[in-house]
């Protein structure tokens, strides 16, 4: 290896989104300092979606040039620009209804942290050797290992206190998979693998690897900690969380799979099983949740089932359709968690039932924009959720998974209870129903609110996916 | 040309424009809800040769597109639709009135799309599309919840194996825009059994038949009357409309291959709905199982293989709902005066309601069947058809539920309207004006359907002659 080039100005230029928002998090801590009262969380927030719009905007000039940056640990294309995308888009909606829930003074913080976290899952959008996947995955948990504990309640440490031990275990089991997969190859590079012979060494890494993987999407029967996570953590964290997290995880798995072992397909077939569980299991945990963000944390499960599903085959269309759901469940959950957000102060959310018992009635915009994602998540239309659904039912059917298929359909028929049981409380006029009444300060979930409702119908009507999203290894 | 598209937006979009209006202006909403009702309805009618509008949607898996545009009976059911709203909502009565009449809007616009539309994928769209505001009101306004969600699961889980149905379609067939499209072909037969079945699930629930059709009864008698005219006369068809308009072109074979099964499923419904309706109590319940036994013998006619019976079929599904939203109408009436629907706690009431009574024994007698109205015309064509096709037990079967159908319908009238006047109702006015304007047009239109069916039977070439027509040209 040449040291001189070791950092050249090409793997700046690839960097470039990253460091803004790592940047950005430090203008924000700064910036802090200098402000006092309510104003301080729109100065925070302002910063913050400038500088993530900046990078995003810095991002997509970077789509349809592929960079090979640090001798192949990063490569930037296609594929890393559409996710990063999502990160960052999903980063923005995070930042909007942090800077409405959370406390005055820690709403710096809170943004800079999620900004970092950011960060890792851009990286892990890049990433194409081990040792690059498994920096962006604890650059993005450290973060969020600290934010699940700010909810200052019990559940909230309870929260990350699990958080951080099961990740950490997850993490020292894909960090053996890894271990296992140098011995097998010699090299840290995914592209070293294309052509490894199937050994013992290599199946038992992938293994480990993949339960790393299925860990973080929670995959079923790797699943536990996330209602419990989901739950304690404050709204916005566990909406950042339950999309930021995926789409890094996301991206290395499409990686692996598509550029990695494209010659051991059968080595992920376990992989689609779980998938299947996951639908199967996540919508049935789904049912008897009546908190929101527990509701939301099981459907997250079967979520992550249904985008596993499409990568099943390896098709370039079921990766497509992958990245399709993918940007429409950003949106969909995100509102949700805006709506809940609407709900909540710092101490007081409300994520319960009982919150949304009559919402039609109280704020009756808010509970249609309820309904509207809530059926986008069952995949009714007219909605992202329907046409996403359809895609990825084409698509694993035309790579010859008909099974999967039968499994997705069933586990969107058990998840209608789930999510319609939420429509129901809101729309039926049960006046012993006393709910809590407690409102956001600040109009800003609304923002994440109105603009997921917008994308979540325009989604479903002209479904669109960029063409260039194969990811390459080198 | 884009008259098509607005029939099926524009009540979407001016039925959420209802909350605009303030909440306590109950009278302005319901005129303002008419009123949009009237327009749809008059352009309804006015659209029969107007052009298709399509707009592309999905190039890749298949092909989709936005395509809405009227088949022969869809235009037929589109007109049904309006009218059957408009009156609904003039004979709308509810707490809440803004919203009520604004999801009946909404409702309309969702069915208008399942009737127009030209391309499966959009077919499934609006067909999962229409069950959200009946789920809706039945939340809002029905008196248990329960029945909302069985009426949602059973109906839902059907539009999902026609989802499931549509993509495996759109895989094998390259394109979903293919509903009503001159010189389309059958599906070829290795993946043509499984599709059909998913697409039959979703189209039998609907309908429904036995035994898929546990879902119906409590739905109809828990929706407020104006809402259950709606579903039960013109949501039903939706499933008997896909078999039509769907089923036939594009899996001959498949169809073929389940009519014994049909046969059976729909002369059990045929029969089964007759007998319960016999001894039935609730006066909403036995128009329900009515409506099982008359959408019974539809499902015959639809997979008889003849032209004769499937044009029945079309005059028998516009007079079904044709004369089943005028009992609905005329039911919740009498529900809304004597605060019951149990015929023992009913008797009586036709010495004080002579024009109630009258309403009622009008609708009842269309649905009885009696020459000269509506029902009939549908009948005689259908079982004429059956006959002709050489099903001569079955057509004798399905004439045994026609007689009998006049023993429930006038079992039903007798203990409402005669009989000693039962002490404990309260007296209330006759039939108002209102409430007969919004009879008016579906009795004028069952009267002149009966008296003159002919431009609904000879609508054209029908699915089932073109493929006459095909299976008799030499290949």
């Amino acid at each position: 290896m040449n040291y001189s080039s070791f950092f050249t100005p090409a793997d700046g230029q690839a960097l470039a989104p990253v460091f803004i928002v790592a940047v950005t998090a430090l203008v924000v801590l700064v910036a802090d300092l200098f402000e006092r009262g309510h104003i301080r969380r729109y100065v925070n927030v302002g910063l913050g979606v400038a500088g993530l719009v900046l990078a995003a905007f810095v991002e997509a000039q970077q789509y349809g040039h592929p960079v090979v940056a640090f001798s192949g640990a990063y490569i930037v294309g296609g594929f890393s620009v559409v996710f990063g995308e999502i990160v960052l888009l999903a980063t923005i909606f995070s930042l909007l209804l942090t800077a409405g829930v959370g406390r005055d003074d820690q709403v710096g913080g809170s943004i800079a942290l999620i900004l970092w976290s950011a960060t890792g899952a851009m990286l892990m959008a890049g990433a194409s050797n081990l040792m690059m996947i498994f920096l962006g995955l604890e650059l993005l948990s450290l973060g969020l290992y600290a934010l699940c504990g700010l909810g200052e309640r019990a559940v909230s440490y309870e929260s990350a206190l699990k958080y951080l031990i099961l990740s950490s275990m997850a993490s020292g089991f894909m960090l053996y998979g890894m271990a296992l997969l140098f011995g097998a190859t010699g090299s840290v590079a995914l592209a070293a693998l294309v052509d490894a012979p199937l050994s013992g060494y290599l199946i038992v890494g992938v293994g480990l690897f993949l339960v790393g993987i299925a860990f973080k999407l929670s995959l079923v029967p790797f699943h536990v900690w996330t209602p419990d996570v989901y739950e304690g953590a404050p709204v916005a964290v566990t909406a950042f969380m339950s999309i930021v997290t995926k789409v890094g995880v996301f991206a290395v798995l499409a990686r692996f799979a598509y550029a990695a072992v494209p010659h051991h397909r059968e080595l992920l077939v376990p992989l689609w099983i779980l998938a299947g569980f996951s639908m199967i299991f996540g919508n049935l945990g789904a049912l008897a949740q009546t908190d929101l963000k527990r509701l939301l944390a099981y459907s997250s499960i079967a979520q992550a089932g249904y985008v596993t599903v499409a990568f099943a085959g390896m098709t370039p269309s079921g990766l497509r359709y992958a990245i399709f759901y993918l940007t429409a469940y950003t949106f969909m959950n995100l509102g949700a968690f805006g709506v809940i957000a609407l709900l909540s102060r710092h101490h007081d959310e409300g994520s319960s039932l009982t919150a949304f018992a009559g919402l039609s009635g109280r704020k009756p915009w808010a509970a249609a924009a309820m309904t509207f994602f809530l059926l986008a998540l069952a995949g009714l239309p007219p909605t992202a959720g329907f046409t996403g659904k359809l895609l990825i039912l084409a698509s694993t059917v035309d790579a010859g998974y008909v099974w999967l298929a039968a499994l997705l359909i069933a586990g969107t028929a058990i998840s209608f209870y789930a999510y319609i049981k939420v429509i129901r409380v809101m729309y039926r006029h049960e006046p012993q129903a006393r709910g809590h009444h407690v409102y956001a300060q600040t109009f800003l979930p609304w923002i994440s609110v109105a603009v997921g409702a917008a994308a979540v119908l325009a989604m479903g009507l002209y479904p669109f996916v960029p063409s260039d999203v194969l990811p390459l290894v080198k | 040309m884009m008259l098509i598209p607005a029939l099926v937006l524009g009540p979407i979009l001016l039925g959420f424009a209802t909350l605009l209006i303030p909440r306590r202006l109950e009278r302005t909403a319901k005129g303002y809800a008419i009123a949009v009702a009237f327009i749809v309805a008059v352009a309804t009618v006015a659209s029969a040769s107007s052009p298709d509008a399509s707009v592309r949607w999905l190039s890749r898996p298949f092909e989709a597109s936005f395509h809405v545009g009227w088949t022969g009976i869809g235009y037929w059911l589109a007109v049904l639709l309006a009218i059957v709203t408009l009156c609904a909502l003039i004979a709308s009565r509810a707490p809440r009135l803004r919203n009520f009449v604004g999801s009946i809007l909404i409702l309309e616009g969702t069915m208008m799309g399942v009737f127009a539309t030209k391309d499966l994928l959009l077919f499934a769209l609006f067909w999962d599309f229409m069950l959200i505001p009946v789920f809706l009101i039945m939340i809002a306004w029905g008196p248990t919840v329960v029945n909302a969600w069985r009426y949602l699961i059973y109906n839902a889980v059907g539009g999902l194996t026609l989802l499931l149905g549509t993509a495996a379609f759109g895989i094998a067939y390259g394109t979903t825009d293919v509903i009503g499209r001159p010189g389309v072909t059958p599906l070829g037969d290795l993946w043509a059994p499984w599709i059909f079945a998913g697409f039959a699930l979703a189209f039998l629930v609907k309908t429904p038949v036995w035994p898929l059709h546990t879902w119906m009864p409590d739905t109809y008698a828990d929706l407020p009357p104006p809402v259950a005219a709606i579903v039960s006369s013109v949501q039903s068809k939706a499933g008997l409309y896909g078999f039509i308009v769907i089923g036939i072109p594009l899996f001959g074979n498949a169809m073929r291959a389940a009519g014994p099964l049909m046969f059976v499923l729909g002369l059990i419904a045929l029969l089964y709905g007759a007998f319960v309706a016999l001894i039935e109590r609730d006066t909403k319940r036995i128009v329900a199982y009515s409506s099982l036994s008359h959408l019974g013998l539809i499902l015959l006619a639809v997979f008889s293989g003849s032209d004769l019976a499937l044009r029945g079929a079309y005059v028998y599904l516009v007079a079904h709902g044709l004369f089943s939203a005028a009992l609905f109408l005329v039911l919740g009436y009498v529900e809304q005066r004597e605060e019951t629907r149990l015929l023992d706690r009913l008797g009586g009431l036709g010495t004080r309601n002579p024009r109630l009574a009258g309403a009622i024994a009008l609708s009842a007698l269309a649905a009885l069947g009696l020459p000269g109205l509506a029902g009939f015309a549908g009948e005689i064509l259908i079982l004429t058809g059956l006959y002709r096709a050489g099903y001569v037990w079955p057509a004798v079967i399905a004439l045994i539920p026609v007689v009998l159908s006049a023993a429930y319908m006038l079992r039903a009238y007798q203990g409402m309207m005669h009989g000693p006047p039962v002490a404990d109702l309260p007296e209330r006015p006759d039939l108002t004006w209102t409430e007969g304007i919004a009879l008016a047009p579906l009795v004028i239109a069952f009267v002149l359907l009966g008296i003159q069916p002919s431009p609904i039977a000879n609508v054209g070439s029908t699915p089932m002659g073109v493929q006459h027509a095909l299976a008799e040209t030499p290949k």
